[in-house]
């Protein structure tokens, strides 16, 4: 068999002849119809045009469909086929037309487009709310039957998103302790203020650096893959199973997370803290040649304990916003890779503006205790 | 019939003695659990073979060896004469135009819809425009037996049976040589897997179609399969056609006859 090919003849009146040979089929490896189309562009630009496709070995959709296309869609007198092609042709031109898109422009585009992305935020809002009453719910369930708490899931999230969570956190705590700590001690020596950089370093860690970090870690970390998880169990179904077990989902999906990132949270705060501390007592030691102990022994007295407290509310705080607005765009995927991806995306991005924002609140609310 | 197209079923019978798929020696193990042991399998040209045998038996697994998704642990997997795993690029991919798949759960693209899916491999080739894609697309379904309005749904949004529908859409989009089919009637009222049948083999007769495919269900294997191979014991025990099985005696075949001796007699 041969790749397809025509052949061109004139006859006394100017007409064309077309003779096509060959597979016109996606078969033949060597043929491409874009180029055949273009080149007998031409040919079925001229209404005159014979065309005979007698000796056409092997016809396939793809060759006909491409032929079609340039006779207009349809068959005439011009045409000579072989019976066994002749239903072929007649099958595509039954089909259904492509629909004909609207090409008119629409003025007030935008601003619909406006009125529907309020519309948006506002379902998004109605759905966040019902997710956060049906998990208040769940937990007054629980009170009353505490031996349904989710204990195995409720640990295992405390591991994932709290143990395994430990040494990024401390690297990268510690990492931005010593850039901090290495550049106020530069400001501070020239004002010859050295001891100073305890006094900043401890309130800006313990109040604002460690929850803030501690929060955008864990958004990044465990909200994506809270969101991840559930939304493949939503793909393949799981969810829908787990419901015909009679197994509630928030309580078995929702309830653990959230529960188990707020539970761990504080600690991670601390630690965090810790970490960022150790990594600025770290550069004051090379820089202003202040002794860890020294630095230490002096942070409690510059810092007021209520700082900490501070830091571990806030901690429980972001540790409930991250999970819940997990699980709330976990819940809202479709199942489709495309869903998938942008819920985990919008997921990240809307816990850690969230964090920000409560943040904003809330040293709002505390702008007088403390400092 | 007319002169030519006799003359095209010759040009058909021809190459009939050439291999389209040959395994050979091929082992397979998943840590300890080995699935093949030694299995040979050819698949000439033209022949519409079923792969049967046992749940479990590494069916999936020897179609996945052959269309180059896995290596096994040893032995070759020559596809059209060659191995997709030496092969250098763009004749590889020009050769897995050759072959259409349809995998045991459809494999659809999820984010796209039923048309997006079988326009999929018609746009890679960038050879079309978009009407011509559109009206291949509907000769598609039609083919499969789907209505036009189906195809704006996304798979989540379609039964399990037009999965099905779909995926051998896909798998045929191309105009294969080779079809792999993986249970391409489970999931089909018998109406839809009475006329999947006859779509295959009237395939088969305009454009001559090697099938290579696994099924459970006897109907399928009895009307369908001129050759059937036994996968059984991790290696393939018979490859011969449909009724040559009654004379080979092994329990499993033995026993397996029996359940579709009584359909052969029917046709
Ligand atoms: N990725 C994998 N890892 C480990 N084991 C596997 C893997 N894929 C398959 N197996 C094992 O190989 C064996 C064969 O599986 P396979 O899917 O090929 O069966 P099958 O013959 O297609 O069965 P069925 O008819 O039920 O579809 C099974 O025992 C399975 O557990
Ligand atoms: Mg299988």
């Amino acid at each position: 068999m041969a790749a397809a090919s025509f052949y061109v003849a004139q006859d006394d009146q100017g007409r064309h002849h077309v003779q096509l040979f060959g597979q016109w089929s996606l078969r033949a490896p060597s043929n491409d119809f874009a180029k055949l189309k273009k080149s007998l562009q031409p040919l079925f630009a001229d209404t005159f045009t014979k065309w005979d496709l007698l000796a056409v070995e092997q016809l396939d959709a793809a060759g006909a469909s491409t032929l079609l296309s340039g006779w207009g869609n349809k068959l005439d007198d011009n045409i000579s086929l072989r019976p066994e092609h002749t239903a072929l042709f007649n099958t595509l031109i039954g089909l259904a037309k492509p629909p004909t898109k609207k090409t008119e422009c629409d003025w007030f585009a935008p601003f619909v487009g406006i009125g529907k992305g309020v519309l948006h935020i506002l379902h998004h809002f109605i759905e966040f709310t019902r997710l956060l009453f049906s998990l208040l719910i769940e937990i007054a369930y629980l009170f009353r039957h505490p031996q349904d708490f989710p204990w195995r899931e409720f640990s295992a999230n405390v591991f994932k998103s709290g143990v395994n969570a430990l040494p990024v956190t401390a690297l990268l705590g510690f990492m931005i302790g010593v850039v901090m700590g290495y550049l106020m001690s530069k400001q501070l020596h020239t004002f010859g203020a050295d001891i100073y950089i305890v006094n900043i370093l401890g309130l800006s860690i313990i109040r604002e650096l460690g929850p803030v970090l501690m929060a955008v870690l864990v958004a990044g970390r465990s909200g994506s893959a809270m969101t991840a998880q559930i939304g493949v169990m939503r793909v393949t179904d799981e969810i829908d199973a787990l419901t015909t077990m009679g197994i509630s989902r928030i309580l078995r999906i929702v309830l653990p997370k959230v529960l188990g990132l707020t539970f761990v949270a504080p600690l991670l705060v601390l630690w965090t803290s810790g970490w960022t501390l150790a990594g600025g007592a770290f550069a004051s030691n090379m820089e202003l040649g202040i002794s860890f102990r020294f630095f230490f022994d002096y942070l409690p007295l510059v810092v007021e304990p209520i700082n900490l407290t501070l830091s571990l509310i806030k901690g429980l705080m972001f540790g409930f916003v991250v999970a819940l607005v997990a699980c709330h765009f976990g819940l809202r995927i479709k199942p489709n890779t495309e869903s998938l991806s942008n819920s985990t995306t919008s997921s990240v991005v809307t816990a850690i503006s969230g964090v920000i924002l409560v943040n904003a609140g809330f040293a709002i609310l505390t702008r007088g205790i403390g400092v | 019939m007319s002169k030519d197209f006799i003359q095209t079923r010759a040009g058909d019978n021809s190459p009939s003695q050439e291999i389209i798929c040959d395994v050979q020696n091929v082992c397979t193990e998943f840590d300890d659990n080995i699935v093949h042991h030694n299995l040979n399998l050819k698949v000439k040209h033209g022949d519409i073979t079923a792969l049967v045998g046992r749940s479990g038996c590494g069916k999936t697994t020897l179609l996945r060896h052959i269309i180059g998704l896995t290596k096994p642990k040893s032995g070759n997997v020559l596809l059209f004469g060659e191995n997709l795993h030496t092969m250098e690029r763009v004749a590889q991919r020009r050769l897995m135009n050759r072959f259409g798949v349809l995998f045991q759960q459809g494999a659809l693209f999820s984010a796209l819809s039923v048309f997006d899916n079988i326009a999929f491999p018609l746009r890679e080739l960038k050879q079309f425009d978009e009407t011509i894609i559109y009206q291949l697309v509907m000769h598609k379904l039609a083919l499969v037996e789907l209505e036009p309005r189906d195809a704006n749904l996304l798979p989540a949004e379609i039964s399990g049976g037009m999965v099905k529908r779909v995926g051998l859409a896909r798998a045929l989009a191309l105009e294969p040589e080779l079809l792999v089919l993986d249970e391409p009637t489970a999931g089909l009222d018998p109406d839809r897997s009475h006329n999947f049948i006859d779509l295959v083999k009237q395939l088969k007769k305009s454009l001559g179609l090697t099938v290579l495919f696994v099924t459970h269900d006897m109907d399928t294997l009895a009307s369908l399969a001129e050759r059937v191979a036994v996968l059984e014991d991790k290696h393939i025990i018979a490859d011969c056609p449909l009724r040559e099985l009654a004379e080979i005696d092994h329990p499993f075949i033995i026993n397996f006859f029996q359940s579709i001796r009584s359909r052969l007699e029917r046709l």
